[in-house]
């Protein structure tokens, strides 16, 4: 029980200070470039083509975020977007579960890449996986919506 | 001096533009305020879900997974030792996951399916709780996870058996 509590304290104590530093400069260099131009055409670009997969240019900046650095953060901005400006919950939806499939990008990705797994696989197939899966899960909600009015 | 008749009574002065220090100075000031508080929004979901997750790890519920998982790995053209990894990084996280790929015999194309597998699939129980907090079903997403991780993995080695 006492190593149990030791392993949660120091394990806790990692995990924040993990998202302290990575979560706080994110959301200030958010806040420093959202305004400039070279931040919205990065943002344009990636929202080109995030579009296929059904979002909107408001979604894409989180969704950003949740691919390159990953899903907790992505969440962050997530959670701090639909606070200032409503993102619609169909958003939400379609940026969970594409970011469900593929977040962390490069880290995710390298860790397993050094053990030998194959960089087409483990990058481009998930990400045409996580597209795929998106929009099949989007069509079935919708369908799920319309039919039973949730 | 402005006319008196060029701003509707009521209407907000006209400010005088922000000089460039001003701007940066307050972008920073809401920056580290909205890191601050999406921090302690994270926080306040991951560490009681990793208190959980060490108290399953605790009560021996991954290695009981694991076992029934066994099976299934074979349909991934995994030995069945691959369960153990596969669950680890499920309900703790992809290093935890790794580390126990460590100890298991795979060639290549063995890693790279149970990458993909791990890849979609891990951490259902902290970032669970991110997405719940994001307002979505944080179960529904992690058995998504788990059910479309496998298919991709399934998916993929049927292909490499292919080609």
């Amino acid at each position: 029980m006492a190593d149990l509590l030791k392993t949660f304290a120091a394990g806790s104590f990692d995990l924040l200070l993990r998202v302290f530093l990575i979560v706080v400069p994110i959301m200030v260099v958010l806040e420093l470039f959202e305004g400039t131009k070279a931040f919205r055409a990065v943002v344009r670009a990636w929202a080109r083509l995030v579009r296929h997969v059904g979002l909107d240019e408001r979604s894409a900046a989180p969704t950003l975020i949740g691919f390159l650095f990953g899903l907790a953060y992505g969440g962050g901005v997530i959670v701090r977007d639909v606070r200032r400006h409503d993102l619609g919950r169909r958003q939400v939806f379609i940026m969970s579960t594409f970011l469900s499939m593929v977040h962390a990008i490069v880290e995710d990705s390298l860790i397993f890449i050094a053990l030998g797994a194959s960089l087409f696989w483990v990058v481009g197939y998930r990400i045409v996986w996580a597209a795929f899966v998106t929009l099949l899960l989007t069509a079935v909600a919708g369908l799920l919506v319309r039919r039973y009015r949730l | 001096m402005s006319e008196p008749h060029d701003t509707q009574p009521g209407a907000p002065l006209p400010q005088p533009p922000l000089t460039f220090g001003a701007v940066v100075r307050r972008d920073l000031r809401v920056g580290v305020v909205a890191g601050l508080q999406t921090f302690w929004d994270l926080a306040k979901v991951m560490i009681p879900a990793y208190g959980a997750t060490l108290v399953l790890e605790r009560l021996g519920v991954i290695a009981w997974l694991a076992d029934l998982a066994r099976p299934l790995m074979e349909a991934l053209g995994l030995p069945g030792d691959a369960a153990v990894p596969l669950v680890v990084g499920y309900v703790l996280n992809i290093y935890a996951a790794v580390g126990s790929m460590q100890a298991l015999d795979l060639d290549p194309r063995q890693v790279t399916v149970l990458a993909i597998a791990i890849l979609i699939g891990h951490n259902l129980v902290v970032e669970g709780a991110v997405l719940h907090k994001a307002g979505m079903n944080g179960f529904a997403f992690g058995a998504l996870r788990i059910v479309a991780g496998l298919a991709a993995a399934a998916t993929a080695n049927l292909i490499m058996g292919l080609v």
